[in-house]
């Protein structure tokens, strides 16, 4: 009976290995490696092993695609060729180039990019599993730049500078609640609305309180060294600070609460039917009010990471744009919290080329600064058909 | 039945702007009772159990419960005192599984988190006992309509129920679905539960309830027990008026050919073959009803028709002419009529005045634009002349459509196909959600219409609809046509052949 | 964010609401309260809100209309108007480009890529072809603008039509394509740099491809005031006189009952966007054409003229004549808030420039929820017996 049981396990496996669908996924990787052949570590110079990649990826793609497996099969098809492509035209740049741009310092900025990013894209990962939309998030990590240095320099400690931030952003949540929830406004009005009141408000503050700017020094929130993981490379660079490992909490338990909590099933119960869960006597208000005032404290923590996390200063809409890259990056991510955060760290990536790229192969930053949402879109088109909202997203919720 | 009564509810009044929905309704339920609520769409039936069930608040009576008066001003208050309701809607879940759906609201955990295995077992361990045969497992939209159901009612004894509300249950059924909820009302009671059945169709009425009490227009008629009920007794009671089942028309004459479909397939949203090789025809003259139980295929086959939906193969033929690649604006210009299923989703444009809406396909074509230039005084002009020959009421040509009642709404749709004078005229539930009023307007035009030498074909999910109108009847069984019947057929034949009766047989 | 009818909800509240009020009410209402409540941020900020509303008031210029303003303050007042019309021609125009989208059902927050685009199509227009006559160099500028302002607005609407990408991620995305991709161009070393290899700045345009000059000197009010009345008539002869504007508005209520007449929902949501983007891409044509002339990068980051023209959309109620309306005043409010305009004596301009975003914001908020008007309104007729008013629906 075991035997038996193992040898079907054993065929399960093997079948699933001939799947069109992993044959498709190998391509793909085979298509990135391809590339990748060209760059550090590995930095191959010459044209035999990427074009081997390429072809294994090309091969890939066109078996599977006759077999119903479109899609994957097209990406294997495409990263196979331009992999590449773009390996030959590394070949062209020197390898020593390539080793500068492509530091430990690029992953540990990446990161540093990634972590607002990812906090704010946790944050809409509520909000909108809850069924409320929230393009507000760029407002809320406005309040809480502004409210964390405010914090962090009227009491001397960046505790209450997170904490503060933590407050307002939830409150400048509670707004957007109240009028997409009570009010049943427009909620990508509503959110809009909210990112122009945070402008003015953190703006005005600003200039009313540190008419001279800030002078202090604000106190900003420690790197904890831990010995033992300082002294490996990379991981040194990306653990180092308290806000990184706040983040990687932040998204494992947004994942554990979603999914593995009688509260994540509530939410996203309220998200896709809120009439069934009105019906079985959740509370549709009080679990939209809970999850859009989430939203807001985690979006606010991203945007205090940018004014106290790391260069412990504010400045006018210092967010400039990053929480609407969080929002690209919840549907990117499937309104899953670990493919958020992958997306996440995939926009990070192309921010922290920009600086090496400049300065060592003369490619302009304001050029690459592009890429990010040119990818984006990429993606959209890629990714759409299989990204499935939460049903009842942007829908207000009539009681009765 | 002389114990006191379980459940009471005493002058219950509730007002719309508007309408009074319930007027001063009595209503009681005693222990171990099948309780029948009996009444027209709009009668109140449903707008009483959702005060019944906390949803609404009434304006005016008292519930008793044990002979206790009870607040219940939510469905929580409703769940804690035993109270439980199948909507007419299903309030479920699709992407959650069946124990997930369940559960939710009185999760079971372990600690902060969700304790699905045991959810499962208490799922399963309760289908078991009620004979329900559910899986919890299951993700609920990969189940049928009858098991959607049972999890509903699981819902309800899940959370303790011992008072059961069912909102139309057989609405979604099929009579041999219908059957077995019967068996399972059945053993409900059996167990002690009471239940109280919402319903407008007088034959199941008298099977499977105790007592009958009937509503119109709000008010209760009567209530009176099994025993002595007749068909036509009771629909005196619901209507106020003898009524006739059957619509007068005389034989069809039928023609030639309008509408040929020669082995379609259509592919759904999910890429899956909805309808799997249909051959139809219908002639001028003759109205032909497509019966089946909704999701076996007939609104892609809709789509299909109207063009909205390529066939993956096959081809169709309006008015001799091919239109398998037409787009549904070509489809409609070549002499289609198309009354949508759902008036106010897909009918109409509710913000749009009624002179827009009746304008909807025509305004690209002379009088009502030129060269792209729209006309809009015409289409007032259009409009005044059709809202008075269908004897549209509520509104004038500027009037929104949203502001008028359903039954007027559907006659502005009809006005609007009907007017266009297309070859053929396919009509998708075109009774839905009507009063008697309506629906036999609807009724008498269908027939004119048929009358007047168009191709009628007619999607209905009431079997009633479709005998009483249909010269010809198909059926529609998983996406194929399996059975060709005379409208002299009776219910139980057309039922079997709807459930794939014909096929088992076959294979 | 699905493609429901947005109405849906709110359609029979509104239409309870504008039979018995009718629709002036809520914008005023809005406005009046978003400036009671700036008022009182004034108040805490220790300022007196009257003195400081008078002092922005008279930086608009609108005092010129009174006609008992005369001498010197007249001159000065003229000078103001100009400036408070100058910018008003643009936020009509990125106002119209929230709106078109909007009756379509589409939210085009992509108003400020759509302007850049328009506006950098026009620079290189105006900055080569040497040589044509002035009205032929104005209208090639122009109808470029016009043309690149369409593409970016259609690239979103055809990604929309086609895989359904929902439009305010993608015209958010292409607003910073826009942006990043502008400052490139004139970057140090960027391809279209200007004369000065120091300074990150485009060339100045050509004379021939000017707007002519109509009012003042200070820079002058524009011909581009003209072009922004037009549009507004286009706008509104589209939407009402059109099978065009027919076929859009039927989409933007219910896109399924439009495509089940016959109407392409696609192609319209790719027009719409589109005609959105032309609009936008005009306002940036006639900014540089009538009064810029140049950019310099920084302008790119700073520039938010197209997020206020959502503001103007939306208080203007998507009307033409409210859109008017809406540009004169947050046109005013702008000129009247700026460093140049505003006494620091009275009321500190940095302060100033965002109470007049924190205005902007609450009046969004105050038009978008109706309701909230709605409830006060119903507050007020409760404390009448017998005459409870219930716009709740029944559902």
């Amino acid at each position: 009976m075991s035997t038996q049981s193992r040898t079907a396990l054993l065929g399960n496996g093997v079948r699933r290995l001939t799947e069109p669908r992993t044959i498709a996924i190998l391509g793909i990787a085979c298509g990135i490696l391809a590339f990748w052949l060209a760059l550090p570590p590995w930095t191959v110079r010459s044209v035999g092993g990427p074009l081997a990649a390429g072809f294994v990826a090309l091969a890939c793609g066109i078996a599977v695609v006759p077999r119903g497996e479109r899609k994957l099969g097209w990406w294997a098809i495409a990263l196979g060729v331009a992999g590449t492509l773009g390996a030959i035209w590394l070949q062209t740049k020197e390898a020593e180039t390539l080793d500068s741009i492509l530091t430990a310092g690029v992953l540990a900025s990446t990161l540093r990019f990634a972590t607002p990013l990812a906090f704010a894209a946790m944050g809409g990962i509520f909000s909108e599993r809850s069924g409320i939309v929230n393009i507000g998030l760029e407002g809320m990590m406005l309040m809480g730049a502004f409210f964390g240095v405010w914090g962090a320099v009227w009491s001397g400690t960046w505790v209450v500078g997170l904490l503060m931030a933590m407050l307002f952003g939830g409150l400048l949540a509670l707004i957007h609640a109240f009028f997409s929830i009570h009010l049943r406004a427009d909620q990508i009005v509503s959110g809009f609305a909210v990112n122009f009141l945070a402008l003015g408000v953190t703006g005005f503050l600003y200039s009313s309180i540190y008419p001279g700017g800030i002078e202090t020094e604000v106190s900003r929130v420690p790197n904890v060294q831990l010995d033992f993981l300082y002294d490996i490379p990379l991981v040194g660079d990306l653990l180092g600070g308290v806000f990184g490992w706040i983040m990687f909490a932040v998204v494992i338990l947004s994942y554990v609460i979603l999914f593995k909590t009688p509260i994540g099933l509530r939410i996203r119960s309220v998200g896709e039917h809120p009439k069934a869960a009105d019906t079985v006597g959740i509370s549709v208000y009080g679990v939209r009010y809970g999850a859009v005032v989430t939203s807001g404290v985690l979006a606010a923590l991203g945007g205090a990471f940018l004014s106290i996390g790391f260069v412990g200063t504010f400045t006018e809409n210092m967010t400039s744009g990053r929480g609407y890259i969080a929002l690209a990056a919840v549907i990117f991510g499937k309104w899953l919290p670990g493919w958020a955060f992958a997306a996440t760290l995939l926009f990070g990536f192309g921010f922290a080329l920009a600086i090496p790229l400049q300065r060592e192969a003369g490619i302009s930053e304001n050029l690459i600064s592009t890429l990010p949402y040119v990818l984006t879109l990429v993606a959209l088109v890629g990714l759409i058909g299989r990204s499935i909202p939460p049903a009842a997203v942007g829908r207000p919720y009539v009681k009765g | 039945m002389a114990d006191a009564p379980l459940l009471e509810l005493r002058g219950i009044t509730k007002r719309f702007p508007g309408v009074v929905a319930n007027d001063h309704v009595d209503f009681e339920l005693a222990k171990g009772e099948v309780h029948a609520l009996l009444g027209e769409n709009g009668a109140g039936k449903s707008t009483l159990m959702n005060i019944l069930y906390g949803l609404y608040h009434p304006d005016e009576g008292e519930i008793r419960l044990n002979g206790k008066p009870l607040r219940i001003d939510s469905p929580r208050a409703a769940i804690d005192n035993g109270i439980g309701m199948v909507h007419q809607h299903f309030m479920l879940i699709p992407v959650m599984s069946v124990a997930e759906n369940i559960v939710l609201g009185v999760e079971p955990h372990s600690g902060p988190f969700l304790d699905l295995d045991t959810a499962q077992a208490r799922v399963r361990e309760l289908s078991e006992r009620f004979g329900l045969a559910v899986r919890p497992e299951a993700r609920i939209d990969s189940i049928s309509v009858g098991m959607q159901q049972r999890v509903e009612i699981l819902k309800a004894l899940y959370r303790g129920a011992e008072i059961l509300i069912l909102d139309e249950p057989t609405a979604v059924l099929t009579p041999q679905e219908a059957e077995e909820l019967f068996a399972i009302v059945r053993s409900l009671q059996a167990e002690g539960k009471s239940i109280i059945f919402i319903s407008h169709k007088l034959n199941e009425v008298l099977k499977i309830a105790d007592r009958i009490t009937t509503l119109r227009f709000g008010k209760e008629v009567a209530t009176v027990p099994r025993e002595g009920a007749t068909q036509e007794g009771l629909a005196r009671m619901m209507v106020g008026r003898e009524v006739v089942l059957r619509v007068e028309k005389p034989p069809a004459q039928p023609g030639e050919p309008l509408l040929v479909a020669e082995d379609l397939i259509v592919v759904d949203d999910r890429g899956l073959e909805a309808c799997r090789g249909i051959s139809l025809e219908v002639r001028a003259g003759e109205i032909v009803g497509i019966a089946g139980v909704d999701g076996n295929g007939q609104t892609e086959l809709i789509d299909a028709l109207t063009g909205l939906r390529h066939p993956a193969s096959g081809r169709i033929v309006v008015g001799g002419r091919d239109v398998t690649d037409a787009t549904a604006r070509e489809v409609l210009d070549n002499g289609m009529g198309h009354i949508p299923e759902d008036r106010q989703l897909r009918g109409l444009v509710l913000d749009f005045s009624l002179a827009e809406n009746l304008a909807l396909h025509d305004f690209r074509k002379p009088p009502d634009s030129r060269f792209g230039w729209l006309f809009p005084r015409r289409l007032v002009q259009r409009a005044r002349r059709l809202l008075a020959e269908f004897d549209v009421r509520g509104g004038g040509p500027e009037t929104p459509a949203a502001s008028l009642s359903g039954g007027n709404q559907q006659k502005v749709v009809v006005a609007r196909e009907v007017s266009r004078d297309p070859r053929v005229l396919l009509a998708a539930q075109p009774t839905r959600g009507l009063d008697v009023g309506a629906i036999e307007f609807v009724h008498r035009r269908l027939v004119t219409e048929r009358d007047e030498g168009r191709a009628i074909v007619l999607v209905s999910f009431e079997l009633e609809e479709i005998l009483s109108l249909s010269d010809r009847i198909l059926v529609l069984y998983e996406g194929r046509i399996v059975g060709e019947y005379q409208p002299d057929v009776s219910e139980e034949e057309l039922g079997f052949a709807m459930t794939g009766g014909l096929e088992n047989e076959a294979a | 964010m699905a493609d429901e009818p947005r109405a849906s909800t709110g359609s029979a509240v509104t239409e309870w609401f504008s039979t018995r009020i009718g629709g002036v009410l809520v914008p005023v209402a809005a406005t009046a309260l978003a400036f009671l409540i700036g008022g009182l941020v004034v108040a805490i900020t220790g300022n007196n809100p009257i003195t400081a509303y008078k002092a922005i008031f008279a930086g608009t210029g609108l005092n010129w209309f009174f006609p008992w303003v005369s001498g010197d303050a007249r001159a000065d007042a003229a000078n103001d108007l100009q400036q408070t019309l100058i910018l008003m021609a643009p936020l009509i125009l990125t106002g119209l480009a929230v709106a078109f989208a909007f009756r379509c059902g589409l939210f085009n927050i992509g108003g400020q890529g759509q302007y850049w685009v328009g506006f950098i199509a026009a620079l290189y227009v105006a900055t080569n072809l040497e040589g044509t006559p002035r009205p032929l160099h104005v209208l090639l500028a122009i109808v470029a603008a016009i043309v690149a302002g369409g593409i970016w607005g259609g690239i979103a609407g055809a990604l929309k039509a086609t895989v359904g990408a929902h439009e305010v991620i993608t015209t958010i995305m292409l607003n910073w394509i826009a942006i990043f991709g502008g400052t490139y161009l004139y970057e140090i070393g960027g391809p279209l740099q200007g004369p000065q290899e120091s300074i990150p700045r485009s060339d100045e345009v050509f004379e021939s491809a000017e707007l002519w000059p109509i009012w003042g000197s200070l820079p002058a009010l524009h011909a581009g005031i003209f072009i922004a009345l037009f549009a507004l008539v286009v706008y509104s002869v589209i939407l009402n006189r059109t099978t065009l504007g027919f076929e859009v508005r039927a989409v933007g209520f219910n896109p399924e009952a439009a495509r089940y007449s016959g109407i392409s929902v696609s192609k319209n949501y790719f027009l719409a966007l589109a005609i959105s983007g032309a609009f936008a891409g005009l306002a940036g044509g006639i900014d540089l054409l009538g009064f810029k002339f140049s950019v310099d990068v920084g302008d790119f980051g700073t520039n938010f003229i197209a997020f206020t023209g959502i503001a103007v959309a939306l208080l203007g109620r998507t009307r033409a004549v409210g859109i008017l309306f809406a540009a004169l005043l947050f046109a005013a409010l702008e000129v009247g808030t700026s460093t140049r305009q505003l006494d620091p004596e009275v009321f500190e301009p940095a302060l100033a420039v965002d109470l007049a975003t924190m205005i902007q914001a609450l009046v969004i908020f105050f038009v978008g929820a109706e309701l909230l008007i709605v409830y006060i309104w119903r507050a007020r007729t409760l404390l009448r017996p017998g005459q409870a008013a219930q716009p709740e629906l029944k559902q």
